[in-house]
Order: structure tokens, then C-alpha cells, then sequence
């Protein structure tokens, strides 16, 4: 039974009281009206509006799934998610399996470091595989010497190696933790009624922790055809819709951005439907798992503790090489963009004193939404964990559609819609504080009702019943129980807005230029000693986060997915 | 004196009727016990009493004021919960100490009472601890001393013991009952252990769907139990079927039985009498009028105490049967032949259907 209104909105004769969380209630449902459901309608019904003839019209949506360019750009992106998401699984559950049943060495280098590759700048994994496999790379100019040939790292093949190496932690931890709750006794039964182990592993297990494997592979699916900086980078003439929308929206500036619009749509109605299609396929599957048989890991021996070390540390290797060969780069010796030879600061002195600012940007913008999501997102979750009215329920459904939204499809939308007074703020720090709130809120909200969910609603009934007042029970009862999933919480968005790029690429001016933009735009420009010094910042203010998180939250691993 | 008075509580959830128009009043300083099955709506009724469920209609009165407009945390009611509800932050004595320190009393006050009520539950050598370093028990008795600390007018208990082991929960369930009959506090318990209410209570309350069924002392509810559901719910009962003829003469179990003048004038139809297992006499002779039959056993039960047997009356089914263990009784295997007798004084007699009323 959901926890009842600890105090009732409606008092005895059908008085209306006023109490804290009515008004709670009213200013969430504002903010999100405001911030989310209006620019995403705007987005939506702007779809439907044929500039040339100034009539409601489906003409965009007729072109956009009719004409190859579009249908390319779709296909692509279909592809680029299903073999990000295809990839992640395949490194995600072999390792989550290893790390579930057998004694590995090592398991917090291992899980820090796939934690590390999830948190890490979304782009600089594209830019560091052109570093080692690009036409000029590392490796492929070993390679080269010794007379191979490697395929190149340009186009689909690179895109779908970076974003398996990139998202294949939400996998791996959410099927860790799910095969960790599996009771050894399903598994027992099985081999008890004839499975061998393969057997056992295919009928049983998988099933078992099948929930959890999705839910972790649709989020990598998401993700993926969400992802800007990645095909932009490593894509090189592929057009995915997200690099297509961002495009066609900067070509139509000034004009009616029907067609970025359109594909805005498109990409979210994809996004969707990979969630339907997730939770038809979970359908009513849910497992409680009782505790009563925990399983023990296995020690292994011999070839088989090789094998399963080399596939751990192989896996997670892979994926952080990015960070090294980033952190590696960043001390090489620059003059001006080249690399003169030898290690040096010079990169990082360059960012001290040309863009000092980006710096301050990405830090206080972050800081400030931050602050804004810990504060909204512990009154919502509290909203939607403990009141029992359709309100709430809208309330939580309603935070859903971050999850779905493409960034910059969420960028075009506060364009459209903050770009008149009263609400002009393109181009202001405002609005970049804006979108990092409702783009990363509802991770905020997830963590807090994840916390507020194991605190018994009883806890507050007895302040109550002491005499408390419904507003004084949350603070000093309440609050204190959040506080340390408040903080991971707080410390995870923290770390996602300073690394977010797709949004802020639309909204940015000078003056609002953020660390991830200009890693993006040095990038291009070949300054790869700049980006590599900034994307070393941004890996290191991470990297305390992640220790942060890890302090401060009770289940460790499942503070990230 | 009426001390807590409950008029016409309704409650829905959507169709789901929660309460359905319950009225009951409770004597001061009574140990008032609200059993019935998981659903019967006394978890419901309990926490409108604690207002912290908002009734739909009627009236919730304490010392003859409505209390129905105030806020839970305005009411001057103790609660006790079923998991504790002990705060995880706060030590022992900040958490006994909790409710005082919203009513700001002076500090020296605080630690008085504080002190004084923590030596009572017997918790004046832990107060320095954390709820994590108590066990279930010591737990309670913080919640316990929490809520009788501010000087309730009313102390509310919701399963309190459930989540005890047997013998704990018998030991705390003897200190709460002494507890507070030395405070002269009103208690409203709420229990779906039969056991436990009859042994704590001034009065049960029986509720099924929402709907109250009986209020009145244990002896009563176990012995004249208004209807047939509260006599299946309280305890376990035999259920015989009547056979009623045309000139009023009854049979039950095949033998002839001469019914109270308050059955015969009601239609026979579908009447039942009930006898307690215990009340069965095996193998012995009736000294009062009853009936005697020939059955056979089916299943005999050693559980240390007593012996549990279940015997068929031949074209009449299976009977439960309670009695002391014995060598000869023990020796009753299944297929053996028993006399087993009813005395008429036992039997309650109930009017046609699941919930048919108590005949008297």
C-alpha cells in the first residue's frame, strides 16, 4: 500500500487547508510545465507547420520519411543503436557474469574503472580511437610499418566501437547486481532437474536477470541515437538524425526549423519506442528475489582464472583506454596546436590563459543546476513516493520524457520557446543553468526515491504523531535519512552536467562557452592539445565525484546506472 | 464515560469500502483490541483515530471533543508501530526524548521524564545507543517509551509484537498489558492474533470488511460469539448441521437433542450449532444432557500440550477434537473406534449463512 498524505488536503466539511505540500505539489507541476512540457509541444506542433505556406501541414513528416537523404540518416541511426546497444551487451554480461560467480582479483579496479569509462566526456572516446586507429593513429601507423593494413575506424564500424565501449557499463552493473540477487537455488534446481551448466546458464539465468539486462541495454539504445559529439567526430560523412537535427536546425536558423523539428520528433518516437518495447517484453516479470541462498563467488584456477582475468581487465581495459591516451596527450609538449616532442604543461597553461572562463562557465552552470535539481528533485520524489494522488502519478510520468529526449532536440525545443519576453534567454547563462536542470532532474528525482523508498513512511508518522509538523518531520527526520543518497545524488549530476555537450552546442555563445563545447570545437580544429587538457579536468573533477558517490552511497555500483 | 467515541467512520479507496459506518465507544483507561483478519479495515480504523488517515464521513471524539479537524501531529496521541518506526539518526534518548523536544519543554524536564521512562521499559542502561545496536524487542520498548513519554491521552498500538518471536512477543505482551494498567492509559490495539487479544484485552472489537462484528470482553467473545464469523475467526469451532422435522424435533450428528426455546421459534432452515474442540468429550461418560455417537479416528496430533484429533461421525463428516494427552489417549490410532459426546450446554446455535447471528 503507497504511504498515505501525512496530513490530509481536505479536512473535515471539505475544507480546503493549505499545508507545505500542496504547495510543493503546485510549484513542481509549474516548473515541469514551464520547463519541459511546453518546450517539447513547441517542438511537437512546430512539426506539423509548412513554412512556405504558413498551413498546418504533415509536409515535414511526408519528407522526412520519404526522401533517401532522411531515410539514410534513419537507418543509420537504427543502426547505431541497436549495435551500441548489441556491443554493450556483449561486453556487459560476460564481465557482469565473471565479476557475479567467480573470485577475481582486483573487483574495485574493475568496477571503478567501467564506473570511470561511463562518467567520462561522451566525446573524448571518439577522439581518442581517432588517436589510435584514425588514419594517422598510434596503431595503425605500427601496423602500418609492419606491412597490415587495419579497417578503418571512420564511419559506423567506429561509432558502434565507441559507444559499446562507452555504454556497456550500464549493462554490466545493472546485470551484476541482478545476477547477484538471484537465488542459488533456481540455479540448483535446474542442474538438480538435468541442466549442465551451459544449459543452466541459457534456461535459468538469463531469464532471471533478463529484466535487469534490457533495462540496462535500452538505456545504451537511447543513449546511442541520442549521442551527438560521437558520430560528429568519428562519423566523418554518416549522417545520424541527431547530427542531422543539429545541422539542419543551424542551416534553417533564421527560418522556420520545420525539418530539425521533424527529426526531433522522429528521434523521440524512436526512443519511445524502444522503452514500450523493453517494458512489453518485461511485461509482468518481475522477480523478488529472497535472499535465503546467496550465491559465493567461485574461486577459479589455472587457464580458467587467466581467461576470466584477461576477459575482466581486457573489457574494462579497452574501455578506458580513451582516458589514457587523453591524460597521455594532455602532457605531450604543444607549440601552438602541434606537438613539438617531449612532455610539457604548455597545453594546460594554454587553457589557463585563453579560456579561463569556459572553465568558470562549466563549473558554476553545473554547480547552480546542481544545487536547483538536490533541492527540486528531494521535494519531488518526496511528492511522488509519498502521496497518493493522480497528481503525483502525472508528476512522475511526466519526468519520464527526459529520459527519451534527445539533448539537442531538448535544445531546439528551449529555443523555440525561450526567445520571446517575457522569457528571452537565448544566449544567457540562464538558460544553459535551464536545460542541464530539466535534462538531468529526473536522474535527481530517481535517486532520491530510491533512498526515500527504504526509509519506512512509519519514521515520519511517529515525528508526527510526536507533535512535528508535516513540513518539520521532512526536515528533521526525513532529510537527514536522504542525506547521504542526496549527496551521491547531487555528486552524479554534477558529473553529467559538466560533461554534457549536445544541448549546450545549440544554446552556447561566447560568453556561455562550457568545457565540453570547446573540447568539441578544438577538436575540429585540430587543437588536440587543448582538448586533451580539458578533457583531463573534466575526467578529474569525475573522478572525485565517483569517489564521492562511492562514499556515500549504500550500494555502491547500482549509484550509477 | 465514553473516553474515545467513533461515529459513522466511513472510508473508501476507490470502490473498495474500507470502513463502513462504524460507530464504537471505549471506556477510559480500557485496553481496547481491534482484531480481525489482514483487510477487515482496524489498520485503517487505528490510523484514523491517529489522523493519519482522513476519514470520508462521521466523527472521531476524545473526551468528548471532535478531534477530525486536526492534524496528526495536533491530536495528543501516542503511536506504536509495527515496525518501530524507531529514528535510525538519533540515539535512544533522543529518540524517547523526540516528541518532548517539539512540545519544548525545559531541558531538565526533558531528561526527567526521559529517564523515568526509559527505567520503566527498562531501557535506562542503553540510552546512549543506536536503534541499529538494539534488538527487535529493545526496539519496541524504545517506541513504546517514545510514545507514552509525551503523556498521550490515548495510547495507539498497530501490531506492535508481530515482528517479535513467539516468546519475546509473550514477554512484551505481559509488560504492555502491565504497563498500562499501572499508567490507566486508554489503549486502542490493533491485532489479527486471536490469542493475543483475548489475553491483553478489556474488550475486543471483531471486524471483517470493514464492518464491525462483536465489542465486548474475551470470555464473551470466545464463548457466545455474536456470529458464525466470529466464532470460526476466534479460536476454532465445529460447525454441526441441524436436522430440524416438521414437529420441531432436532437431530445433530444422527442423535436426537432438545433444542433452547430461542432456537425452536426461528426457521430451521440451514441452522448450525457449534462446539469448541475442546469441548468434545472422548471416551467418557455425559453427566449433563447431550449427545453421545460412535466415530472413528482419522489423524491424531501429539503437539506436547494437548492432542489433537480428528474423528468422522459417519455420514456427517470430520470433528476436531482437543484433549489432554493420556497413555490411552495416545494409544488412539487412525481407524480406531471412539465414543465422543457434546454436552447441550455447550453448543451456540447461529442462524443460516456465513455470518448467521448467535441464537439466545
Amino acid at each position: 500500500m503507497k504511504a498515505p498524505a501525512i496530513a490530509a488536503v481536505i479536512g473535515p466539511r471539505g475544507r480546503l487547508s493549505i499545508d507545505f505540500w500542496s504547495v510543493v505539489m503546485a510549484l513542481s507541476l509549474l516548473v515541469v510545465a514551464l520547463v519541459l512540457v511546453w518546450p517539447i509541444l513547441q517542438v511537437l506542433l512546430l512539426g506539423f507547420f509548412d513554412p512556405e505556406s504558413q498551413q498546418v501541414s504533415i509536409g515535414g513528416y511526408v519528407k522526412l520519411l520519404t526522401h533517401p537523404y532522411y531515410l539514410g540518416a534513419l537507418w543509420n541511426t537504427v543502426l547505431v543503436g541497436v549495435g551500441g546497444m548489441a556491443g554493450a551487451c556483449l561486453l556487459g554480461v560476460p564481465l557482469a557474469y565473471c565479476m557475479a560467480r567467480y573470485v577475481v582479483k582486483g573487483r574495485g579496479v574493475i568496477t571503478t574503472l567501467a564506473v570511470m569509462a561511463l562518467v567520462s566526456p561522451p566525446f573524448i572516446g571518439a577522439y581518442s580511437w581517432i588517436v589510435v586507429l584514425g588514419n594517422s593513429g598510434w596503431l595503425t601507423l605500427q601496423m602500418k610499418s609492419l606491412g597490415i593494413a587495419l579497417p578503418t575506424i571512420y564511419g559506423m564500424s567506429g561509432i558502434i566501437l565507441v559507444f559499446s565501449l562507452k555504454f556497456f557499463p550500464f549493462v554490466y552493473l545493472m546485470t551484476e547486481s541482478a545476477l547477484r540477487n538471484v537465488n542459488r537455488s533456481f540455479e540448483e534446481a535446474a542442474e538438480n532437474l538435468g541442466c549442465n551448466s551451459r544449459q543452466r546458464f541459457f534456461k535459468v539465468t538469463l531469464p532471471l536477470v533478463f529484466p535487469a539486462t534490457s533495462s540496462g541495454a535500452i538505456l545504451c539504445f537511447v543513449l546511442s541515437i541520442a549521442d551527438f559529439g560521437t558520430p560528429s567526430i568519428i562519423g566523418r560523412d554518416l549522417r545520424t538524425l541527431s547530427t542531422l537535427a543539429y545541422n539542419q536546425y543551424t542551416s534553417e536558423m533564421g527560418g522556420t526549423p520545420t525539418m530539425a523539428v521533424s527529426i526531433s520528433m522522429l528521434m523521440i518516437v524512436i526512443s519511445m519506442l524502444a522503452v514500450m518495447l523493453q517494458r512489453h517484453l518485461i511485461g509482468k516479470r518481475r522477480y523478488a528475489g529472497s535472499m535465503t541462498n546467496r550465491h559465493v563467488q567461485k574461486p577459479v584456477v589455472g587457464l580458467h582464472a587467466v581467461a576470466v582475468h584477461a576477459l575482466c581487465y581486457g573489457i574494462v581495459g579497452l574501455a578506458t583506454l580513451p582516458i589514457a591516451v587523453v591524460v597521455y596527450t594532455s602532457f605531450l609538449q604543444t607549440k601552438g596546436p602541434v606537438f613539438s616532442g617531449g612532455f610539457g604543461l604548455n597545453s594546460y597553461a594554454r587553457v589557463i590563459t585563453e579560456v579561463p572562463d569556459v572553465i568558470f562557465n562549466t563549473f558554476s552552470f553545473s554547480l547552480i543546476a546542481t544545487l536547483l535539481i538536490t533541492i527540486a528533485g528531494g521535494l519531488m520524489s518526496y511528492i511522488i513516493v509519498r502521496r497518493e494522488s493522480k497528481w503525483a502519478g502525472f508528476l512522475d510520468s511526466i519526468l519520464m520524457v527526459p529520459y527519451v529526449v534527445p539533448g539537442v532536440v531538448m535544445a531546439i525545443g528551449f529555443l523555440l520557446t525561450f526567445n520571446k519576453a517575457p522569457l528571452d534567454l537565448v544566449g544567457t547563462a540562464s538558460i544553459i543553468v535551464l536545460i542541464l536542470f530539466i535534462r538531468r532532474l529526473p536522474y535527481g528525482v530517481r535517486a532520491t526515491s530510491a533512498v526515500l523508498r527504504q526509509i519506512k513512511p512509519s519514521i515520519e508518522e511517529a515525528a508526527v504523531s510526536l507533535g512535528a509538523s508535516p513540513a518539520k518531520a521532512f526536515l528533521t527526520v526525513t532529510v537527514p535519512l536522504m542525506l547521504p543518497g542526496i549527496i551521491a545524488g547531487a555528486m552524479m549530476s554534477f558529473i553529467t552536467a559538466i560533461n554534457e555537450l549536445s544541448s549546450t552546442l545549440l544554446l552556447y555563445t561566447a560568453r556561455t562557452t562550457t568545457m565540453p563545447v570547446k573540447v568539441y570545437s578544438a577538436v575540429l580544429d585540430g587543437e588536440f592539445g587543448i582538448a586533451a587538457a580539458l578533457s583531463t579536468l573534466l575526467l578529474v573533477s569525475s573522478g572525485l565525484c565517483v569517489y564521492g558517490v562511492l562514499h556515500f552511497s549504500q550500494s555502491k555500483e547500482s549509484a550509477f546506472v | 464515560m465514553a473516553h474515545v467515541q467513533l461515529r459513522n467512520i466511513r472510508k473508501t479507496y476507490g470502490a473498495h469500502v474500507a470502513l463502513k459506518d462504524v460507530s464504537l465507544s471505549i471506556a477510559r483507561g480500557a485496553f481496547f483490541t481491534l482484531l480481525g483478519p489482514s483487510g477487515c479495515g482496524k489498520t485503517t480504523l487505528l490510523r484514523a483515530i491517529a489522523g493519519f488517515h482522513q476519514q470520508d464521513a462521521g466523527d472521531i471524539l476524545l473526551e468528548g471533543q471532535s478531534i477530525s479537524h486536526l492534524g496528526a501531529n495536533k491530536r495528543n496521541v501516542g503511536m506504536v508501530f509495527q515496525d518501530y518506526a524507531v529514528f535510525p539518526h538519533l540515539n535512544v534518548f533522543d529518540n524517547v526524548a523526540f516528541g518532548l523536544v517539539q512540545q519544548k519543554l525545559p531541558t531538565a524536564e526533558i531528561r526527567e521524564r526521559v529517564g523515568a521512562i526509559l527505567a520503566t521499559v527498562q531501557l535506562d542502561l542503553h540510552a546512549a545507543r543506536m536503534p541499529h545496536q538494539l534488538s527487535g524487542g529493545q526496539q519496541q520498548r524504545v517506541g513504546l517509551a517514545r510514545a507514552l513519554v509525551i503523556r498521550p491521552k490515548v495510547l495507539l498500538m498497530d501490531e506492535p509484537l508481530s515482528n517479535l518471536d513467539a516468546k519475546l512477543r509473550v514477554e512484551l505482551r505481559r509488560d504492555i498489558r502491565s504497563l498500562q494498567q499501572s499508567l490507566d492509559i486508554t489503549t486502542v490495539y490493533v491485532t489479527h492474533d486471536q490469542e493475543e487479544a483475548l489475553s491483553i484485552s478489556d474488550q475486543v472489537c471483531v471486524m471483517v470488511d470493514g464492518v464491525v462484528q462483536q465489542v465486548d470482553t474475551p470470555w464473551v467473545i470466545y464463548n457466545r460469539p455474536a456470529n458464525r464469523f466470529v466464532a470460526s475467526f476466534v479460536g476454532s469451532n465445529n460447525f454441526l448441521s441441524l436436522d430440524v422435522d416438521g414437529g420441531g424435533a432436532a437431530r445433530v450428528l444422527g442423535q436426537a437433542l432438545e433444542l433452547p426455546s430461542a432456537v425452536r421459534r426461528v426457521d430451521a432452515k440451514g441452522l448450525v450449532a457449534s462446539i469448541r474442540p475442546e469441548q468434545v468429550v472422548v471416551d467418557a461418560a455425559l453427566a449433563e444432557p447431550g449427545v453421545r455417537v460412535q466415530a472413528a479416528v482419522r489423524q491424531s496430533m501429539f503437539t506436547g500440550r494437548e492432542l489433537q484429533l480428528s474423528v468422522e461421525v459417519a455420514g456427517h463428516g470430520l470433528l476436531d477434537v482437543l484433549t489432554a494427552p493420556s497413555a490411552a489417549m495416545m494409544a488412539l490410532l487412525p481407524g480406531h473406534a471412539v465414543q465422543i459426546g457434546i454436552k447441550a450446554q455447550d453448543l451456540n446455535y447461529f442462524a443460516a449463512g456465513d455470518t448467521g447471528v448467535l441464537l439466545q
